[in-house]
């Protein structure tokens, strides 16, 4: 029944039970890096990070199997700075081994190209999520280590940000180009590192939350649900069926604005501003929902550990009943004109276009991910919140351009108005049974949720006085950014690059954090 | 084509009546604090509460003061929910600033008497030589020194239809040199900071710059991280402080308006004057 039990099996592996559908098993440093590789076979890398304190230092890589909600988590206790890398053996820890290196100062030997990830301007050997208070003062900012530059007759580099041209956020590309053609683009991130997961650190699990809610901005539920299910889990709280349905609600809510705000913004990057103008006024009228139901724009606040702050006031969920209706029609009608409108579709179709294998090979998340044939949702994979009881499709396209991005965005955003409907069909105006018996504290878990931009993984990790150890925040994009630069480089000219950043809609905050 | 301007037509008006009529679906914009409904007790409760110190106590059950600094305050609604005679969101967008001490309350409680507000002075009209110069039109350029996005998205909308921010002479501009407004969102972190100052050193004089959201204004929840350098007064002189977290489309307008002199500073943390 449980594919990951039969795949640790197979390895001899006898995991023991952690949180509600974890396993957790532990291995020798000798044998983190095949045993990783071997359990990639079979399953999915979802993450791999580092915990760091005084004398320990342990690696820990995240599993889940398609079919089987259970997740599976190896950790590896290490005995000195190094380690061996899982990269030549599976693609997909790349980045995560970086961001081990320069965040933990943990080396991951044999790792093909373990330059920094995201800090920019910091000096050397001081790890950020490892090092004492006030060491950034310390130190002269060692180089910058750039990406690998494109070296060729005529191909020049153009530097875009990181200060960029509208409201945006910062960060940088670096585009190498021969006219008019882009022959590869690199993005330069980093610019916003907080270490946000490090201010948490010694901070009681609703602190916590106060960062987790603010680790970004457009998808500060999603990351405040996830982080609230990993405390809960950790915990071993149960939340009852009303709350469950709530965060459902709240979670679409986010997702819906999201989509809104992300097709929007395509629409304006190829400059068809009245669909841009229609759609931030329907993203207006969810945002103001939400500040209805929540008090706040973004949702900030509407959760706590065990459920939820306050229960959702009537008025705004009347609110959201009327509202209903009159978005399910516009939108409806938005995307039927979106899809006849020719100059809209011609810019999109095979623009930066991303292979299901390459996309399959770094476990992409979230629309970018099932728009380009990789069919994950947490929602169904995973059910959590409300999910269990409710109907709804999930979207995946095989063609993984700017279009597919689109398509999967345009379905999601009916599939969403659809959760809303039978939640308030059938949510509220009754108590269900459930809940239950509490289950057993374990002091570490995972805790999921499926943002607007997919799969937003944390896990938390308490002392005995519930105060945090370890926060991990792995959000979508952090795994999305990865492929960016591969779907830049086929066959796209410069001027599609506003049309590409549009169709990822990739967070900075989120992959800065 | 047609069909869109069609569609954009059958819609019809979409645009908020703010800052001539208040408009009605204004969300809140920042928490207002009766400290004479506190007791002693409650203050440092309230203080515990409080995730960023926006809300502080010293002294004891005693005398004591208590300080709020509204440019701390991230709204989270503990206060709201867990002392609601005391602490309440006020949805006036109207909450910008000139000088940060104008986000502060200070009350103070002696032996048997409940915390009393300290008198605020009227918000003095700090004549800047430059604002005239920027009634008509005001082009701004915006830099994230370290953000959530929470604040680019809230700027995002004030291009939409909503709010429409040209209609009163706004306009985001890519190039500093065409600026004269800086507004600046996010904490600003070790890695922002150069490119935030290049970008003011390239904007001609007079300019002005807005400290938005939070994080520009104290760090927000990211105070004392180690890869961040600080508020944005910590880098550059700052003309206009708007709290929020983010601050909301209307909340910024307002902001921008009083940068140049077309609105008035309204804020207190305190509800006697103010909302
Ligand atoms: S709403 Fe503001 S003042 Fe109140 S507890 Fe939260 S941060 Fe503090
Ligand atoms: S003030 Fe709030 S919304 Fe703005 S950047 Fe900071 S955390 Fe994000």
């Amino acid at each position: 029944m449980s594919a990951l039990r039969d795949l640790a099996a197979g390895l001899d592996m006898e995991p023991e039970p952690g949180a509600a559908g974890e396993m957790h098993a532990t291995c020798s440093e000798e044998r983190f890096a095949p045993r990783v590789a071997a359990l990639a076979e079979g399953a999915i890398l979802a993450d791999l990070f580092a915990t760091t304190g005084e004398r320990r230092r342990r690696l820990s890589a995240v599993f889940e199997a398609a079919g089987d909600p259970g997740w599976l988590v190896l950790h590896c206790d290490l005995s000195s700075d190094s380690f061996t890398s899982v990269t030549p053996l599976v693609h997909s820890a790349a980045w995560y081994e970086r961001e081990i290196r320069e965040m933990h100062g943990l080396e991951p030997l044999g790792h093909p190209m373990p330059a920094r990830l995201r800090l920019l301007d910091w000096p050397e050997g001081v790890p950020p999520m490892r090092a004492g208070p006030g060491a950034a003062a310390r130190g002269e900012p060692s180089e910058p280590e750039r990406v690998p530059v494109v070296r060729g007759r005529g191909v020049f580099q153009i530097p875009l940000g990181p200060v960029r041209s509208g409201p945006q956020e910062s960060g940088e590309f670096l585009f190498n180009s021969g006219g008019e053609d882009l022959v590869a683009v690199s993005p330069l991130l980093g610019y916003k590192l907080r270490a946000v997961e490090r201010l948490a650190e010694g901070r009681s699990p609703e602190e916590g939350l106060v960062l987790a809610e603010r680790l970004a901005g457009v998808s500060a539920f999603a990351n405040g649900l996830a982080y609230a299910q990993a405390v809960e889990r950790s915990l071993g709280i149960r939340v009852g069926p009303r709350q469950r349905a709530a965060r459902s609600l709240l979670n679409e809510l986010e997702r819906l604005h999201n989509h809104l705000g992300d097709i929007g913004r395509l629409a304006e990057a190829t400059g068809l501003m009245v669909a841009a103008a229609q759609y931030a006024a329907l993203k207006e009228e969810v945002l103001r929902a939400g500040a209805d139901l929540t008090a706040h724009r973004y949702l900030r606040g509407a959760l706590s550990i065990g459920g939820l702050s306050a229960p959702l006031p009537s008025s705004g969920l009347h609110g959201l009943r009327r509202a209903l209706p009159g978005w399910h029609r516009r939108t409806e009608r938005m995307r039927v004109l979106l899809e006849a409108t020719g100059t809209f579709t011609d810019r999109l179709e095979t623009t930066a276009r991303l292979r299901a294998r390459y996309a399959a090979a770094h476990n992409l998340v979230g629309p970018v991910g099932r728009s380009a044939a990789v069919d994950r949702d947490c929602r169904r994979d995973h059910p959590y919140a409300a999910y269990e009881e409710l109907r709804f499709e999930v979207p995946v396209r095989p063609e993984g351009d700017a279009q597919a991005r689109l398509a999967v965005r345009i379905e999601e955003v009916r599939q969403s108005l659809g959760i809303l409907d039978q939640l308030l069909e059938n949510g509220f105006d009754r108590e269900r049974s459930g809940g239950g018996e509490p289950e057993t504290a374990r002091h570490e878990a995972l805790g999921w949720c499926e943002g607007a931009g997919g799969q937003t993984l944390h896990w938390v990790e308490l002392d005995a006085d519930a105060r945090i150890v370890r926060w991990r925040a792995r959000p979508p994009a952090f795994v999305n950014w990865h492929v960016y630069s591969e779907a830049c480089a086929s066959g796209n000219n410069l001027t599609d690059h506003p049309v590409i950043e549009a169709s990822f809609a990739l967070s900075h905050a989120e992959f800065d954090r | 084509m047609s069909r869109w301007i069609a569609l954009g037509l059958r819609r019809g008006m979409l645009t908020t009546g703010y800052p001539r009529h208040p408009d009605p679906g204004a969300p809140p914009a920042a928490v207002r604090v009766r400290a004479e409904a506190l007791t002693a007790e409650q203050a440092v409760r309230a203080a515990d509460l409080c995730p960023t110190g926006a809300i502080q106590v010293e002294g004891d059950a005693g005398t004591g003061a208590l300080r709020v600094d509204m440019g701390r305050c991230v709204m989270c609604g503990r206060c709201v929910r867990a002392l609601p005679d005391a602490f309440t969101y006020s949805t006036a967008p109207e909450v910008a600033v000139r000088s940060r001490e104008r986000l502060t309350l200070r009350a103070v409680w002696s032996r048997g008497e409940g915390p009393q507000p300290e008198a605020i002075e009227a918000a003095e009209e700090l004549q800047r030589r430059s604002l005239s110069l920027f009634r008509r039109s005001l082009h701004i350029r915006h830099v994230d020194a370290g953000s959530c996005n929470g604040c680019e998205s809230e700027l995002q909308m004030l291009g939409s239809p909503v709010y429409d921010l040209h209609r009163l002479g706004l306009f985001f501009t890519p190039t500093p040199r065409h600026a004269d407004c800086l507004l600046v969102t996010g904490v600003v972190t070790r890695q922002m900071e150069q490119p935030l100052r290049d970008t003011y050193d390239a904007m001609p004089e007079p300019k002005l710059v807005v400290a938005a959201g939070a994080c520009a204004i104290a760090g927000g929840p990211f105070e004392g991280g180690l890869t961040v350098r600080g508020p944005l007064d910590h880098v550059l002189p700052v003309d206009v402080y708007v709290p929020g977290c983010p601050p909301s489309p209307l909340a910024l307008l307002h902001a921008l308006l009083l940068a140049v002199g077309r609105a008035q500073e309204r804020c207190s943390p305190g509800v006697r004057d103010g909302s």
